[in-house]
C-alpha cells in the first residue's frame, strides 16, 4: 500500500495530521492524550516483554554505568589520587547522558522498527491517532529505560565511587526544572533525527547514536568546554543539552566546577568571566530548548511531507 | 479447416549446455553431483555476493558520510578533550584515536554480524539462504569481507582526520608485527562475529540487547580509552578472551613504542599468537555452532518465526 499525499482518513482528516481520533468521538485532547498512553504501553512492552525485569535491568543500566566507568578509568590514570575530586563531575555528567543517548535513539529506532521491521508505520500513519503523538510515546518508554540507568550511576556513583550526596544540599527547584526543560529539549533534538530516519534507509540504526556522540562533544558534560577551540564552545553554548546538564550540576553539586564557563571560555569573554548561576543556566535552557523544539517541529513536518510526496513511509531499504 | 499439427520438441544437439559454474543441464541427479571446483566457484561467488550490497552501499547513500565518518570522529574526538583537560600524556591522545578506530570494527562486528542472522529472518532472508545450494560459512565470511571494506573506510578516516587534528605521532617499532596483529585481530574479532551470529539467532529479541551489552561494557573492559593494564585481573582475563582488548593492547605497545603508560600485558608477539589462537577457534566453533544451530531450526520449525 502506497501512502501519498492524497491519502485522507473516512474523518477528512489528512494521514497524520495534528488531531484528535475523530471516528471515536471524544475531545480532541483526549484521544491525543488515549494515543500518547496507548503508544507509551506498546513502547515499553515492546522493549520489556521478552524477558524478565531483573535480566532487563541489567541490560538497560549495564551501558550507561559502563561509559561512567570508562572515564573514571580515565581520570584515575592521568591524575591519580587527585581524580577523586572530579569524579563527581564526571559521574553526574555521564549519568544524565544517559538520557540523551537513550531518548534521542528512541523516536529515530521507533521509526525505523515501525518501518523496516515491523512494516507498520503506515499503518500508523494513516490510523486515526497522530502520528507525532504516537512517535513521542514510543519515544517517552525508551527514555523511561534511559532513567533507570541515569539513577543506577548515580547510586553507583554516590556508593562506590564517592560522589558527595546530600539531600539537603540539593536545590530542588532546580533540578525540577531543569529535569523537565532538559527532558523537553532531548525530546524535540529525537524528534529531528526522526524527521532524518524518515527520509534515510535503514543504516540509519546508527545515526541517533552518532548524533548523541557528536553532541557529547560540545555538552560539557565530562570536560569543560574551555578546552575547546572558541568556535567549537560556541556550538556548545547555543544546544540546550550543555545548559542542562549544567543547571542540574548545578541543583546537585553547587561547588562543582562549571562544564561551560569559568576562566578561560568563551563564554567568560562575553560575561565577564563569572560561571553562570543556577538561574542563568535555567534561563539559557528555556531559550534554546524553545528553539530547538521550533526547529524540530518545522523540519520534522517537512521530512513528513516530503516522505508522503516520496512514498518513503512504506519503502523498505533492507540491506 | 485442417487442425494444426503437434510441434514435436527439438531435441539437443551436441553436449547438454552449462552454466557459468560448470553444472550440467541434464537432470537432478547429474546436476547434484558437483565438482569440488563446482563447489568452490559456487560458494565464492556466495561471498562476493554478500560482500556485495555492504561495499556497494557505500556509495549508495550520502548521509553515510556524515553519520558514519563525521560524527564518529567528533564522539571519538570527545575522548581526547578529557584527556587534554587533564594535560595527560600527548601518547594518551594516540591512544584513544587508535581506540576509535578499532572501535569502527567492533561496532560492524556487533551490530552487522552478530545481529544480522536474526535480523535476516525477520526480513525472510534466512530461509532463503539455508535453501540456496551453498555452504552457509560463505555467507558469514560474505558479511565479514563486506563489514571490513565498509568499517575499514570508517576506521581510516577517523585515523586520518584525527592525526591531522590533534596532530598524534607515531612510534612504531616494529611496521611487520603490526600488520600481522591488526590482520589477526580482524580475523578473531570477525571470527566472534560468525560465532556471535549463531547464537544471536537462537537469543532472537535479547540479541538487540546483547548488542547494546557488549558496546560500552566491552569498550571499559578491553580498555579502548585508556592501558587495559590498569584493570590488573579483569584487563588479564580481557587480554585473554575479547580480540578487541588484545590487538588494541598489542597495537598499543608496537605504535607507541617507549611511550610511559602501565605496562603488564603479554609482549606483542605473544597476543599476536592469542590472536591467531582466538581466530582459528572462532571460526572453528562458528562452523559447529551452525551446523548446530541450523540442525535446530530445521527441527523445531523456527526458521521463518519472525519478530521472537
Amino acid at each position: 500500500m502506497a501512502v501519498t499525499a492524497a491519502s485522507v482518513t473516512a474523518g477528512g482528516r489528512r494521514p497524520g495530521a495534528i488531531g484528535g481520533s475523530p471516528g471515536e468521538g471524544g475531545s480532541r485532547l483526549g484521544g491525543i492524550a488515549r494515543a500518547f498512553w496507548t503508544s507509551v504501553r506498546i513502547g515499553w512492552r515492546m522493549e520489556a516483554n521478552w524477558t524478565d525485569p531483573l535480566l532487563f535491568f541489567i541490560y538497560s543500566v549495564a551501558k550507561p554505568v559502563s561509559a561512567a566507568l570508562i572515564l573514571v578509568v580515565m581520570l584515575s590514570i592521568v591524575a591519580g589520587p587527585a581524580a577523586a575530586n572530579l569524579r563527581p563531575f564526571v559521574v553526574i555528567g555521564t549519568a544524565l547522558w544517559s538520557l540523551v543517548t537513550s531518548g534521542i535513539s528512541g523516536l529515530a529506532w521507533s521509526i525505523l522498527d515501525d518501518r523496516e521491521r515491523y512494516r507498520m508505520l503506515k499503518y500508523i500513519y494513516v490510523s486515526p491517532a497522530d502520528f507525532v503523538v504516537v512517535l513521542l510515546g514510543r519515544g517517552v518508554a525508551r527514555l523511561g529505560v534511559g532513567a533507570a540507568g541515569t539513577i543506577i550511576t548515580i547510586v553507583i556513583g554516590i556508593l562506590v565511587l564517592g560522589v558527595p550526596f546530600d539531600l539537603g544540599r540539593i536545590d530542588w527547584p532546580v533540578l525540577v526544572l531543569a529535569t523537565l526543560f532538559g527532558l523537553t529539549s532531548v525530546v524535540a533534538l529525537a524528534l529531528l533525527l526522526a524527521a532524518i530516519c524518515l527520509q534515510t534507509r535503514q543504516e540509519s540504526w546508527s545515526y541517533p547514536e552518532a548524533f548523541a556522540g557528536a553532541a557529547f562533544l560540545v555538552s560539557g558534560a565530562v570536560f569543560p568546554l574551555t578546552v575547546l577551540p572558541a568556535p567549537v564552545q560556541v556550538l556548545g553554548l547555543v544546544t540546550p543539552l550543555g545548559w542542562w546538564i549544567e543547571a542540574a550540576r548545578r541543583a546537585f553539586l553547587p561547588d562543582a566546577p562549571s562544564g561551560i564557563g569559568g576562566a578561560g571560555s568563551y563564554l567568560a569573554s562575553i560575561n565577564g568571566g563569572a560561571v553562570p548561576s543556577a538561574a542563568e543556566c535555567l534561563l539559557a535552557l528555556i531559550v534554546t530548548g524553545a528553539v530547538a523544539t521550533l526547529a524540530a517541529a518545522v523540519v520534522f513536518r517537512f521530512s513528513v511531507r516530503r516522505a508522503q510526496e516520496r512514498g518513503l513511509l512504506d519503502l523498505t531499504t533492507g540491506s | 479447416m485442417s487442425a494444426a499439427a503437434p510441434v514435436a520438441p527439438v531435441a539437443p544437439s551436441g553436449p547438454p549446455p552449462l552454466d557459468l559454474v560448470g553444472r550440467s543441464g541434464v537432470g537432478p541427479r547429474e546436476a547434484s553431483a558437483w565438482s569440488p571446483r563446482q563447489i568452490l566457484v559456487t560458494n565464492l561467488r556466495a561471498i562476493r555476493g554478500r560482500a556485495y550490497p555492504r561495499w556497494r552501499g557505500l556509495f549508495r547513500e550520502k548521509s553515510w558520510v556524515a553519520f558514519e565518518i563525521l560524527l564518529p570522529f567528533l564522539s571519538t574526538s570527545a575522548f581526547v578533550f578529557v584527556y587534554r583537560s587533564l594535560h595527560a600524556p600527548e601518547a594518551y591522545v594516540g591512544f584513544v584515536v587508535l581506540g576509535g578506530v578499532m572501535s569502527a570494527f567492533w561496532i560492524n562486528v556487533i551490530w552487522m554480524m552478530a545481529n544480522q542472522l536474526w535480523w535476516e529472518k525477520s526480513q525472510g532472508n534466512l530461509e532463503l539462504y539455508f535453501a540456496a545450494p551453498m555452504d552457509f560459512m560463505s555467507i558469514l565470511f560474505g558479511m565479514a569481507l563486506g563489514g571490513m571494506v565498509m568499517s575499514s573506510s570508517r576506521a581510516l578516516s577517523i585515523l586520518v582526520i584525527a592525526t591531522v587534528v590533534f596532530g598524534v605521532s607515531f612510534s612504531v617499532s616494529s611496521w611487520v608485527l603490526v600488520i600481522l596483529v591488526f590482520a589477526s585481530t580482524l580475523a578473531a574479532l570477525y571470527g566472534v562475529g560468525m560465532v556471535l551470529a549463531s547464537l544471536f539467532l537462537v537469543w532472537g529479541r535479547e540479541a538487540w540487547h546483547l548488542g547494546q551489552m557488549l558496546t560500552e561494557p566491552v569498550y571499559f573492559v578491553a580498555g579502548l580509552n585508556f592501558p587495559v593494564a590498569r584493570l590488573g585481573l579483569l584487563g588479564a582475563l580481557s587480554v585473554g578472551i575479547i580480540p578487541l582488548a588484545t590487538g588494541l593492547d598489542a597495537m598499543r605497545q608496537l605504535v607507541f613504542a617507549g611511550a610511559p603508560f602501565p605496562i603488564g600485558t603479554p609482549a606483542p608477539e605473544i597476543e599476536l599468537a592469542i590472536l591467531v589462537a582466538m581466530a582459528v577457534l572462532s571460526t572453528a566453533l562458528a562452523r559447529w555452532m551452525l551446523a548446530v544451530m541450523e540442525r535446530r531450526a530445521r527441527r523445531d520449525g523456527r526458521l521463518t518465526i519472525r519478530w521472537q
